[in-house]
């Protein structure tokens, strides 16, 4: 990728925070954080040339499948959707409205959205369907599924995981926004997850670990899936940091689901636009 | 009841490659030629792992396949309870749920493998369809309702061998069964259709002329359901599940619902869960839902 083209989408990914910041700070509510942890990710995903999709037929077969497991992160999918054209970006002003086109998690009823989660350790079980469906049918699609790290917790998760690599899904990629927050705190303090690259090698999956707010990483980690040819499913677990972008929310313990309120909005907004201007790319 | 089952969906798939079977390693003698037959494209099994079955079924289920889901009752219904309720619940995805072993089917098995709480749990969840045959012309029948359905559905179907009490009718489509009429009828399910026909012939030896209906389908209801317990004066339910949301609680809602002319006399089923063993018979009458106890109840208010 040209460092133009990763400048311009590191550029996008701070469009997004903000969007979602704004949309977060009119509802009063909405996973900010979580949300900003992603945002390099959704951004090269829809904006990278990585999925494959058209925005006016969501429901094309063809379509790459992408699943957003942490559906606690929907507003930053929904202004990612937006950004692609699925519909229309007035949507965003209703969100958590009595008018609302959608709520804080994730509504399959929006054009792009393909399931309804947010109820954690789900989306990766969906995934594996969607891929083995791929399978059975030789169809060329590819299945993203992107976890929390945190819901990594949930057991199901590994009962899919070892389903996938029993049945050489090499079609499926997953991506863990290991952003190391739970909702207490930091989720090796709650629960250890490490070692996380052993554990999922030794589930049978492909695993490269990334900086998740590095355009340039996520794309030479995600860009190659048609070409790839091992035969395993990937596991890509990208490090990233809950809140980046708006310095005092950044890893910060119980701010989990929160929007701004009151004095922090001027001040998260601030710190965001500093984060954005800062011309530290690639 | 079970093979039979399987049999039909057998068939089904042969003529069907969109039909997909997955089990939670849950065997049947019927499921050997699915699995040597279809396995890698319409049969796969995720292993004890009921949550990731359903959700792979869901996956595969929402991108076009006809997806039967297959496990232990108890395992299929509470223990993915909440993957049924967003797949099936929330977003309609139609995967089909069959459960082998409702009630005390696995007798002596113990109380980690009864199921006496599914018809509760599950009719709770929004679009689901819920089946229950009685024997095998019935579960033929739900065998194919199922898979023309296209909504989510469960089915309960008995381990046990239960002899045929009708042959395939058409009876069996809209969704219940009579045998005989009377003031009083006793709505039962599943294998307790048997235990209601054996007070039958008890008070038709005295005299006493009754009906016994058996209620495959317990959801949706279907309006001639409706229509027909209302000839009825008396009604007793009777069920080998807990009374909190279960058979009776259907017979009661539906009289409320709709205002109905028919009165129910008694809900007979289960208050708890129960360590007893000794056969199936003798866990029933432990906790008062075998022939001679049933018969007692009625006979409270029969006579």
């Amino acid at each position: 990728m040209e460092k133009e083209q990763i400048i311009k989408l590191q550029r996008k990914a701070n469009d997004l925070r903000k969007d979602t910041l704004n949309m977060c700070i009119e509802a009063g509510t909405g996973h900010v954080t979580s949300s900003f942890s992603c945002a390099e990710i959704l951004t090269t995903l829809y904006s990278g040339n990585i999925l494959n999709y058209k925005y006016n037929n969501p429901e094309w077969d063809e379509r790459d499948r992408f699943i957003l497991s942490k559906g606690q992160a929907s507003p930053i999918l929904y202004v990612a959707l937006t950004n692609a054209g699925f519909f229309s970006k007035d949507w965003l002003k209703t969100f958590c409205k009595k008018d609302a086109k959608f709520g804080v998690h994730l509504q399959n009823t929006v054009p792009g959205v393909e399931y309804s989660t947010g109820s954690l350790g789900h989306g990766l079980g969906l995934g594996t369907g969607v891929a083995l469906r791929a399978k059975i049918d030789k169809k060329n699609y590819h299945t993203f599924v992107l976890l929390g790290d945190a819901e990594l917790h949930e057991g199901s998760n590994w009962e899919s995981a070892m389903f996938a690599s029993s049945h050489n899904l090499n079609n499926l990629t997953a991506i863990v926004d290991r952003n190391g927050y739970g909702v207490l705190g930091a989720t090796e303090n709650i629960v250890k997850l490490n070692p996380l690259e052993k554990k999922f090698k030794s589930f049978g999956w492909d695993v490269k670990t990334i900086d998740g707010h590095s355009v340039k990483e996520i794309y030479e980690a995600t860009n190659n899936f048609r070409g790839y040819k091992e035969d395993k499913p990937l596991m890509i677990i990208a490090e990233t940091v809950k809140g980046k972008g708006i310095k005092s929310w950044e890893n910060k313990a119980l701010v989990h689901g929160m929007a701004p309120k009151g004095k922090d909005i001027k001040k998260l907004e601030e710190e965001l636009e500093v984060y954005s201007s800062r011309g530290e790319y690639e | 009841m079970r093979d039979t089952f399987w049999d039909r969906i057998y068939g089904l798939a042969k003529r069907d490659k969109n039909l997909v079977l997955i089990d939670a390693d849950m065997g049947a003698p019927s499921l050997d030629k699915f699995r040597i037959d279809f396995n890698g494209r319409q049969y796969f099994s995720t292993g004890i792992a009921e949550q990731s079955m359903i959700a792979l079924a869901s996956g595969l289920a929402k991108e076009g396949k006809k997806v039967f889901t297959y496990a232990i009752a108890p395992f299929i219904t509470s223990r993915c309870h909440e993957f049924t309720k967003l797949n099936c619940g929330l977003m309609k995805i139609p995967i089909n749920l069959v459960g082998v072993g409702p009630g005390f089917s696995y007798d002596d098995s113990g109380p980690t493998h009864h199921l006496t709480e599914d018809i509760s749990i599950m009719r709770a969840i929004p679009n689901l369809e819920i089946y229950c045959p009685s024997d095998n012309p019935a579960a033929e029948a739900l065998a194919e309702k199922m898979y023309y359905s296209k909504n989510p559905t469960y089915i309960r179907l008995d381990r046990e061998i239960l002899p045929d009490l009708s042959g395939r009718d058409e009876s069996l489509v809209r969704g219940f069964r009579e045998f005989g009429k009377g003031d009083l009828a006793i709505v039962s399910t599943g294998n307790m259709v048997h235990t209601a026909l054996e007070a039958k012939t008890h008070y038709s030896g005295k005299g006493i002329q009754i009906g016994v209906i058996d209620l495959h389908q317990l959801k949706p209801l279907s309006k001639e359901f409706k229509k027909n317990i209302s000839q009825y004066k008396n009604l007793v339910s009777l069920e080998e599940h807990i009374l909190d949301g279960g058979l009776g609680s259907i017979i009661a809602e539906t009289i409320v619902d709709n205002d109905l002319p028919v009165k129910l006399k008694k809900r007979i089923g289960l208050s708890d869960y129960i360590y007893a063993y000794g056969g199936r018979e003798n866990i029933q009458k432990s906790c008062g839902i075998d022939t001679s106890s049933v018969i007692n109840k009625i006979d409270e208010f029969i006579n």
